[in-house]
């Protein structure tokens, strides 16, 4: 290693970071592993943060057991918007979990440098997304308690799912997803997992993270192991992250329904996916990197990097909308043109002029790179981009179903308290996996970190574990 | 039928009022063999189909039918009533019956809910204190022959009145001489409904009080106010002339409404003139010359050019069938006025035909006379007070003072069987069976007797007021004599020729007789000057076409079918024109108070074009008050500012002769309507053509054909490709597995294509059809304040659910106002004010390539392979992906468990679940419903024709909606069969299928509405 070049300050320019400058106050593998599983301590804050995730998930809870009890009425469905807060926030949270196997994968693939401090809790965020977004198909359904009936099971009656049904591909796409994203997370953790039980004091957990952990011994072969297995699921999951959500695309673009019944919608929402998706690693890493004292880990170089992302994927979705109305125009389908005027200047202007404003115009501030190197207005984009997403999909759910082809059964939609308890509940249950991990397991690569900060072999107290 | 109540079944009566069904079948195997064993004689046999002997072939799960007549207004149209296991379940028309020909009205439909009504008296009460409280028949019937022996041997027959809600047959002769018995006068025969003025002025013109209209026979149709399709006069029997009528398409009489608010009737009219209220009698008078036009278009405040032409067309027109209606003081004048035009060109005989008239207003008392009575009252004239299922204490404009009088009356006897708030005043209540529990009879047109037979055994501890009067009449030693029958089913018998004659009579319920109807003295009380009051605007208060006079209001189908007009449901509006609300400065939804002279109301506004900007109107029949139900006091009572206001002439009830002041209230309230838009923005829906269209062969049917694509140029038959997407398979030729959906299959499954046409230039948009479906079909109505989501406050109220439209009608009424804009923004021109309404009846289009099959994801909806697409309830998982991509949005969602019991949200409480179909299931909470082409009678049908070793003959049943619709606009059937009416309809000139773009190929065929524009419009089509 050639470079002993260690700048006081963080470098403006060159913007890609290199190996060399990525983590410039990170000096030896010791300092990893301290400063990164100093992050498992609970603390106050973190235990008030726990509770109110659940106290969230108890609201979700029981508005999600007075619906059951009551009937769906008590949800804001004003017929002929049949699909309401539930199907946006599944979609929503469906798209947030995208980012995770992109920065993880795909970008892995790339060798991208600025995912190696990130990709970790991407990787949680978005097993917890799906886990998340998994729920919501079935509080949404008027028999919860049959969703069963969606899975092709075997049974005396020979009744199967329709496999016709874009339904049941999502039943498919996100179960597969999930069992993915959850094997490569954990694949991904298991040189980790080895260096916490290595540390671990008690013995029963040490029982358990040494299982955990496959009784990993560092050793060469386990390397070369290790690196297949993780190439291998890279290249897996990758195909997965256009095709989720296409799939869930599918759920609308395979209606007849004006506004939905168009090719666009797969491409679109993949780019609108990873889109919404960095905006909550955003949302989630920055604070994290400042309450845990981790901006030297990810460095104002990383969050510049993934901004030209989101910024790159804020064009690809804001051409999709020109598209969308482009096709309205040109397609001549009055169906198609009465929707689209009436979702921005109609009835449901203000929410599509949201979702214009967060995903569109908020995001172009990033072609300054003093805000793409600001991580409190990062951190206020993401908020807005989050909410400019979840109104993309209500814009789309919402307003094509209330502006159908019958003109008698026009109406309008306002959801209820029941609505909004499930979508809090939605961010409670996340929020609470997500923090009972941070607490649990290291939110970064230990390993992948080790990789990127020079070894200092010649010091005395050599190296205690990954080099290469 | 032997539905007399012995002491045996009384108390299984008494008990049967709170047996739910799931009990009942429970129970049934049991109690068979319990009576079985026991025999007939103990006092503890419980019966589950209610007979104490089985009269004619009971078989559990096999409906019997019973031929009787129905009571919901004066017309006496013919029921069948379809019973199973002991139970009425299903009112029909009587396809034999002279009057209604077997179709049905809505509110005759709906007294079923009369009969189950849960807020039904149970049984006779007395008043302790200011309480109503139970007691024995024996009791209440001692009390009230006291009474009467009290009148007698005081001599106090003057002192004594008995009003009678208005009905034809010998029941009112009964009464009479059982009354004279005590020395009292003749009844009162109340009918707030009875257009008393019209009827007395054709009797005098014509000689019948109400004529049969043959709209069939006239070039032209004009219609003063007379809203013949609104409930007004004979309804079901007018309508069937007048869309029997416009369906001959070529020939077909052209429609002019005149009157200051354009009701259903003048929503199906051709052109509309807006005259104001009143100010017909000066038009008419100008056609006859009396009058000149400028003065006569001045007055209605129109121009005088449509006066004119009017005129014109009027003597153009060769033969043609005039009406009068009318709101005010002068419609008696009118009536007669319009009778002498009728004459004038020739139309009495040819379109006016009194010798096939209606006897529905024979005798009927007019306002003046409960006026009379109600100074008598006043006077301290009255002792004994009498009342029998009228309801002048909510009926009648408050300065009449009924309420007050009435209550101060010594003692009060009610023999009503639904409770209202003349009975709540009441000291004795001996509630009557209702009308499809009790023998009696009319005389709908004259010659013929409509008998009224039970069709069931009594729901609750009721009894017939015939039976209690002659009982009574019998226990008086002097009288007894002169009532020597068991009951008043022998003494009817006697009466209209014996017990042989009326057994015979009884399976169609028809025979020929006549009941003699009762002799009224002709002495009219003279009418009182009306009383205007102040106001910029005239006030139509309107007798509700769902809920007529307000009787309706305590049932639930009535009260959520949505008004033809308005589109409103358990909501009372202030009707008023676009220019209107902008001078008051309010929306829809805004509240506006109402003031007049009487009182004032304060409603939500409802910005309506065919209504006058200098005229405000609000239906009567709802805002009751608790005492008539809990249905009933849903909306606000619109007879509270209503001024006292009798015909000059007659005397009779006028309801448009109020002035008012509108002011707009703070706050407003979401209009419970089932309208989305109600425009068509192009779109198609309902589809319009001229005669001269036609006869050019230019009525435009699109066939939209694209390159590649299978062609839409199709039969609803087996030629469309009705399986191609169920089956997959079956558009590959080569394919052997084509399971059912082979035309050669052995279960001759795909042999079929159910299929619908429906005429709109006969549909008039009355919706009879929605409550047809709704007794076929179980369907929940949700609209009442109980059925909302529990802990939405904001949304509670009568409507909470239909304000979020998910009101449950499987087929519904779209009416279209075809505009270039919103309805509120247009103007009022008195020169050019008419604009069209189309109305179209929509349900599921069982298309033969649906769009909700492929994505269920759990096959809960699929192609069945004789054309009908499946909803399978118990397979549902509620996705509502379905609904959603639904083009003609008729799938329709059970947000709550609204047939579950134990809920606030049941829709059918106790006894009203008595009325299920039990060949239907009742939806549970969180599945998708939609119209089945009511499969169960197809079902049943397929049985019946299978068990008899035969083919289904062509039209050998039909579905519920078609059945009713007394328009005769939808004809159901077996497309794929050339006998079967549909599959000829199918191919008309005229027909159309909804959104035929999106390639859905459906089942239902519209046939085009065709509009007769004035002549000289008519060249440049």
């Amino acid at each position: 290693m050639a470079t002993l070049v260690q700048p006081a300050d963080e470098p403006r320019r060159p913007n890609i970071a290199t190996a060399d400058i990525q983590l410039p106050a990170v000096k030896d593998y010791e300092q990893v592993d301290n400063e990164i599983l100093a992050i498992l301590q609970p603390t106050k804050a973190w235990f008030f943060g726990l509770m109110g995730a659940m106290t969230c998930l108890g609201l979700g809870i029981f508005s999600w057991a007075y619906q059951i009890h009551q009937g769906l009425g008590v949800a804001g469905y004003n017929p002929p918007v049949m699909w309401g807060v539930y199907i946006i926030t599944f979609v929503f949270w469906v798209g947030i979990g995208h980012a995770g196997t992109l920065i993880s994968a795909i970008l892995y693939l790339f060798r991208a440098g600025f995912r190696t401090t990130i990709y970790r809790a991407a990787e949680a965020m978005t097993v917890f997304a799906v886990m998340t977004a998994g729920l919501f198909p079935i509080i949404h359904i008027g028999r919860p308690w049959k969703f069963f009936w969606l899975i092709p099971y075997p049974n005396w009656r020979l009744l199967w799912p329709n496999f016709k049904s874009p339904l049941v591909w999502d039943v498919f796409a996100i179960t597969t997803y999930l069992t993915i994203s959850t094997t490569f997370l954990f694949v991904g953790l298991i040189p980790d997992i080895a260096v916490l039980r290595d540390r671990e004091k008690n013995p029963l957990r040490k029982k358990i993270l040494a299982f955990l952990s496959f009784g990993w011994r560092n050793s060469e072969r386990e390397w070369r192991h290790f690196a297949r297995a993780y190439l291998f699921l890279a290249a897996f999951s990758t195909p997965l992250v256009l095709s989720v959500h296409s799939i869930v695309s599918f759920d609308f673009a395979m209606g007849i329904v004006p506004g939905w019944h168009t090719t666009i919608f797969p491409p679109y929402f993949v780019a609108g996916a990873i889109f919404s998706g960095f905006a909550m690693v955003w949302t989630i890493i920055i604070p994290m990197r400042k309450w845990f004292n981790l901006r030297h880990y990810v460095t104002l170089n990383h969050l510049d990097a993934s901004a030209k992302m989101v910024l790159f994927t804020s064009l690809v979705v804001g051409l999709a909308y020109a598209i969308e109305f482009f096709i309205a125009w040109y397609g001549g389908v009055q169906y198609e043109q009465d929707y689209f005027w009436n979702r921005v200047f109609g009835q449901w202007w203000w929410a599509a002029w949201i979702m214009l404003t967060c995903n569109m115009i908020l995001p172009l501030s990033l072609f300054s790179q003093k805000l793409r190197r600001n991580p409190t207005w990062l951190w206020i984009l993401s908020i807005f981009i989050n909410i400019g997403m979840w109104f993309e999909r209500f814009v789309i759910v919402v307003p094509a179903l209330s502006h159908d082809v019958e003109p008698w059964q026009w109406s309008s939609y306002v959801p209820t308290w029941v609505d909004y308890g499930l979508l809090l509940g939605s961010f409670g249950w996340f929020f609470m996996w997500f923090l009972l991990f941070v607490k649990q397991l290291p939110i970064m690569a230990l390993a992948e970190i080790k990789e990127i900060v020079p070894p200092r072999m010649k010091k005395a107290h050599g190296s205690h574990h990954g080099g290469h | 039928m032997t539905p007399e109540i012995t002491e045996a079944t009384k108390g299984a009566l008494e008990e049967r009022a709170a047996v739910k069904r799931r009990e009942f079948l429970k129970v049934l195997g049991v109690s068979t063999a319990a009576t079985a064993a026991v025999g007939c004689g103990t006092t503890d046999v419980e019966k589950l189909i209610p007979y104490l002997v089985s009269p004619d072939n009971t078989v559990p799960g096999v409906s019997n039918y019973y031929a009787t007549t129905c009571r919901e207004c004066a017309a006496g149209c013919g029921l069948i009533v379809e019973v199973r296991d002991g139970r009425a379940i299903k009112a029909e028309g009587n396809p034999s019956h002279p009057v209604n020909k077997g179709a049905l009205c809505a509110r005759g439909q709906s007294g079923m809910q009369g009969l189950y009504n849960p807020d039904r008296f149970r049984g006779p009460m007395k008043r302790e204190g200011d309480r109503l409280v139970a007691t024995t028949w024996d009791d209440a019937i001692g009390i009230l022959a006291q009474k009467l022996g009290e009148v007698k041997s005081k001599n106090g027959g003057s002192k004594v009145a008995f009003i009678n809600q208005h009905e034809q047959g010998s029941f009112p002769s009964l009464l009479d001489q059982i009354l004279s018995g005590y020395g009292i006068g003749a009844h009162l025969s109340y009918d707030a409904e009875a257009p008393v003025a019209v009827a007395q002025a054709n009797k005098a013109a014509y000689g019948a009080s109400w004529p049969h209209v043959e709209f069939g026979a006239a070039n032209l149709i004009v219609s003063f106010s007379a809203d013949f399709l609104d409930g007004w006069g004979v309804p079901v029997p007018q309508q069937l002339a007048f869309a029997d009528a416009r369906g001959k398409v070529e020939g077909a009489p052209r429609f002019i409404y005149v009157g200051a608010r354009r009701s259903l009737t003048g929503l199906n009219a051709d052109q509309w003139i807006p005259a104001r209220a009143g100010s017909e009698l000066a038009i008419v008078n100008a056609m006859l010359g009396k009058g000149s036009i400028a003065k006569a278009a001045e007055a209605a405040g129109v121009a005088e050019e449509l006066i004119a032409n009017l005129a014109k067309e009027v003597r153009a027109a060769g033969s043609s069938a005039i009406l009068a209606g009318g709101h005010t003081a002068n419609t008696g004048e009118l009536a007669a006025a319009v009778a002498e035009l009728n004459k004038q060109r020739g139309n009495v005989g040819t379109t006016i035909k009194p010798a096939e008239g209606y006897n529905a207003f024979s005798g009927v008392s007019s306002a003046a006379d409960l006026r009379a009575l109600v100074e008598k009252m006043n006077n301290r004239g009255i002792d004994l007070v009498m009342v029998r299922g009228a309801n002048p204490a909510y009926t009648t404009a408050p300065s009449l003072g009924f309420a007050t009088a009435f209550v101060n009356v010594p003692f009060k006897v009610s023999f009503s069987s639904l409770p209202d708030e003349t009975t709540a005043m009441c000291d004795l209540v001996l509630p009557d069976h209702h009308a499809l529990e009790s023998w009696g009879d009319a005389e709908p047109v004259d010659g013929t007797l409509s008998l009224q037979q039970p069709t069931m055994d009594p729901v609750f501890d009721s009894r017939s007021t015939a039976d209690v009067l002659l009982a009574v009449a019998k226990s008086d030693p002097a009288q007894a004599a002169r009532y020597g029958v068991a009951d008043y089913r022998a003494w009817l018998a006697n009466r209209i020729g014996g017990n042989a004659a009326m057994r015979a009579a009884l399976p169609t319920a028809l025979m020929s007789g006549s009941s003699a109807t009762r002799t009224v003295s002709t002495a009219r009380t003279p009418a009182a000057p009306p009383v205007q009051g102040e106001g910029e605007y005239q006030l139509l208060t309107y007798l509700s076409p769902t809920l007529g006079d307000g009787r309706g209001a305590n049932k639930p189908w009535l009260q959520e079918l949505p008004d033809p007009v308005t589109k409103i449901c358990w909501q009372t509006v202030v009707e008023m024109h676009g220019e209107t609300a902008i001078t008051l400065g309010i929306e829809d939804g805004d509240l506006v108070t109402v003031t007049t002279t009487a009182g004032s109301l304060t409603a939500p506004a409802l910005i309506y074009i065919g209504i006058r900007p200098d005229t405000i109107a609000v239906a009567l029949g709802r805002g009751q008050s608790a005492a008539a139900g809990r249905y009933a006091v849903s909306g606000e009572n619109a007879y509270g500012i209503m001024s006292l206001a009798e015909d000059a002439r007659s005397g009779g009830a006028v309801y448009g002769a109020t002035r008012a002041k509108v002011a707009k209230a703070s706050g407003n309230q979401r209009l419970v309507t089932t309208e989305g838009s109600g425009r068509q923005h192009g779109r198609n829906v309902a589809q319009a053509t001229t005669v001269a269209e036609i006869i050019a062969n230019t009525n435009s049917v699109e066939h939209h054909r694209f390159d590649g694509q299978a062609s839409t140029d199709f039969l609803p038959g087996l030629r469309s490709p009705v399986a191609n997407d169920a089956q997959g398979e079956f558009g590959v030729p080569d394919s052997k597995d084509k399971g059912q959906y082979d035309p050669n299959h052995w279960s001759g499954a795909a042999k079929r294509r159910w299929a619908m046409t429906i005429d709109l230039a006969k549909c008039t948009g009355c919706s009879a059809c929605v409550t047809a479906c709704y007794a076929e079909n179980n369907i929940p109505t949700v609209g009442a304040s109980w059925q909302g989501p529990v802990l939405l406050p904001d949304r509670t109220g009568f409507g909470a659910n239909i304000t979020r439209s998910r009101e449950m009608a499987w087929i519904r009424l779209e009416r279209y106002w075809e505009l270039d804009r919103e309805p509120k923004d247009v103007k009022f021109d008195p020169a050019a004010p008419d604009f069209e309404t189309r109305f179209i009846p929509m349900m599921c289009q069982h298309c033969g390539n649906a769009p909700c099959e492929p994505v269920c994801p759990v096959y809960a909806t699929y192609h069945a392979p004789n054309g009908l697409n499946v909803q399978v309830y118990n397979r549902c998982v509620g996705t509502r992906y379905c609904s959603n991509n639904c083009p003609y949005k008729v799938r329709y969602f059970n947000w709550f468990g609204y047939g579950e019991p134990n809920r606030s949200q049941y829709a059918f409480p106790e006894p009203l679940n008595w009325q299920l179909n039990p060949d239907v299931t009742v939806r549970g909470k969180g599945v998708m419903e939609k119209c089945t082409f009511c499969v169960q009678r197809i079902k049943e049908t397929e049985n019946r024709v299978a068990l008899e070793g035969r083919e289904m003959e062509p039209d050998e049943f039909t579905t519920a909606c078609a059945q009713a619709c007394p328009s005769r606009a939808i004809i159901f059937g077996d497309a794929a069969d050339e006998n079967w009416s549909v599959a000829k309809w199918a191919k008309d000139r005229r027909a159309y299928h909804v959104f035929e773009e999106l390639n859905t190929f459906t089942a239902v065929v519209y046939l085009q509405k065709v509009n007769h524009p004035a002549p000289s419009a008519s060249a440049h089509a």
